[in-house]
């Protein structure tokens, strides 16, 4: 037991555990990415050339803009709302070292708003995703020979068509290991604005004034720039990879 | 128990350290290097060609972000090195395990 007469680590005993939370959430995480890494490599002929689909090919949607390749763009734009989100939760948390009720609030409904701009984005992409013929059981999105030599050919921003002999069977777990590596993050954000949702409440009903500290909303901070750094990794070898 | 839960004693459980604010400025610098960094991943994904090369960069990207949300968002730089430390160092484990999975992947390519 220690009996110091200090904090060993000068936090308190909440945010200690958060950190401890998070590093077991991290884990979690890994697993989740090695085991897609693991399979993805399991379909390497060389470091290169693979029968993986190419995200560029499938996740080249944006609303309102049917019909045109757009890669990268949507999943840009949920990345900056992401980290949008995740600085004004940070002002959230600065604003509560000032113990000033009004900007924590705020914040706080800023970074609320972001979480459910982001999990609406993600709803958009998993449906257009399950439209093209998405299961968690096989995956229809290898390219074949013609559909490589049309999709090579694409700019970005160009008019394009999907042929039924564009496509193939490709490897199995893809599209699974999309759905529970998004799914799960999804899962975060979603808790993530529950939490955000209660300290909220908590700090406009003036619970933290009455307890003299703010302390709770950087716990809550750690937890939703957790969920930002884990979509770092995701946004990384889902999308740019 | 009874040793430090004496009245104006320290109090393991109950113990907030005290809050200061560090200002808005190092957070908007953050944020404004995570969108950059984010708009040059952007840029390299249609400007360069899908090498080896290409992903080193996006992973190094990945890396740098991490580190500009852990140590300011998190506020990881201003914490003790003791705690900086036992959250840090485990994540070591990770890489290895990202190196000896992808290797077994590799392998499984030959073995199928």
């Amino acid at each position: 037991m220690w009996a110091g007469g200090r904090s060993p680590f000068n936090v308190s005993y909440g945010k200690l555990m958060m950190w401890l939370f998070l590093l077991s959430d991290a884990f979690t995480f890994s697993s989740l990415l090695v085991q897609y890494g693991a399979q993805r490599f399991s379909n390497v002929q060389s470091p290169i050339v693979t029968n993986w689909p190419d995200p560029a090919s499938i996740f080249n949607h944006f609303p309102f803009m049917h019909g045109l390749h757009l890669p990268l763009l949507f999943v840009s734009v949920m990345t900056f709302i992401l980290i949008m989100s995740s600085v004004t939760m940070v002002l959230a948390v600065e604003a509560g070292h000032r113990k000033s009720k009004k900007e924590v609030v705020r914040y706080m409904i800023y970074t609320i708003i972001g979480g459910a701009m982001f999990l609406g984005c993600q709803a958009w992409e998993w449906t257009v995703f399950i439209g093209e013929g998405a299961t968690l059981y096989g995956n229809q999105f290898g390219i074949t020979e013609a559909g490589q030599k049309v999709f090579g050919a694409l700019g970005f921003g160009d008019h394009f068509e999907w042929q039924p002999e564009y496509r193939t069977a490709g490897p199995v777990p893809f599209a699974a290991l999309f759905f529970i590596v998004t799914g799960f993050h999804g899962f975060h954000v979603f808790s993530g604005v529950v939490i955000n949702v209660v300290v909220t409440i908590m700090a406009a009903r003036g619970v933290f004034d009455r307890r003299g500290h703010y302390e709770m909303i950087e716990k809550a901070g750690l937890y939703w720039h957790f969920v930002d750094l884990v979509w770092v990794f995701v946004f990384t070898f889902f999308y740019l990879i | 128990m009874e040793f430090y839960t004496k009245p104006g004693e320290y109090d393991a459980i109950n113990y907030i350290p005290p809050a200061e604010s560090h200002g808005t400025k190092e957070l908007w610098r953050t944020f404004w290097i995570l969108l950059g960094i984010t708009v040059l991943d952007f840029i390299i994904y249609f400007v360069m060609p899908h090498t080896g090369f290409r992903n080193f960069i996006f992973i190094f990207f990945g890396i740098v972000k991490a580190y500009y949300i852990v140590g300011a968002f998190m506020h990881m730089k201003y914490e003790k090195i003791n705690l900086a430390l036992v959250i840090l160092v485990p994540t070591i484990f990770i890489i290895g395990l990202v190196m000896g999975l992808l290797y077994e992947g590799n392998a499984l390519t030959y073995a199928k």
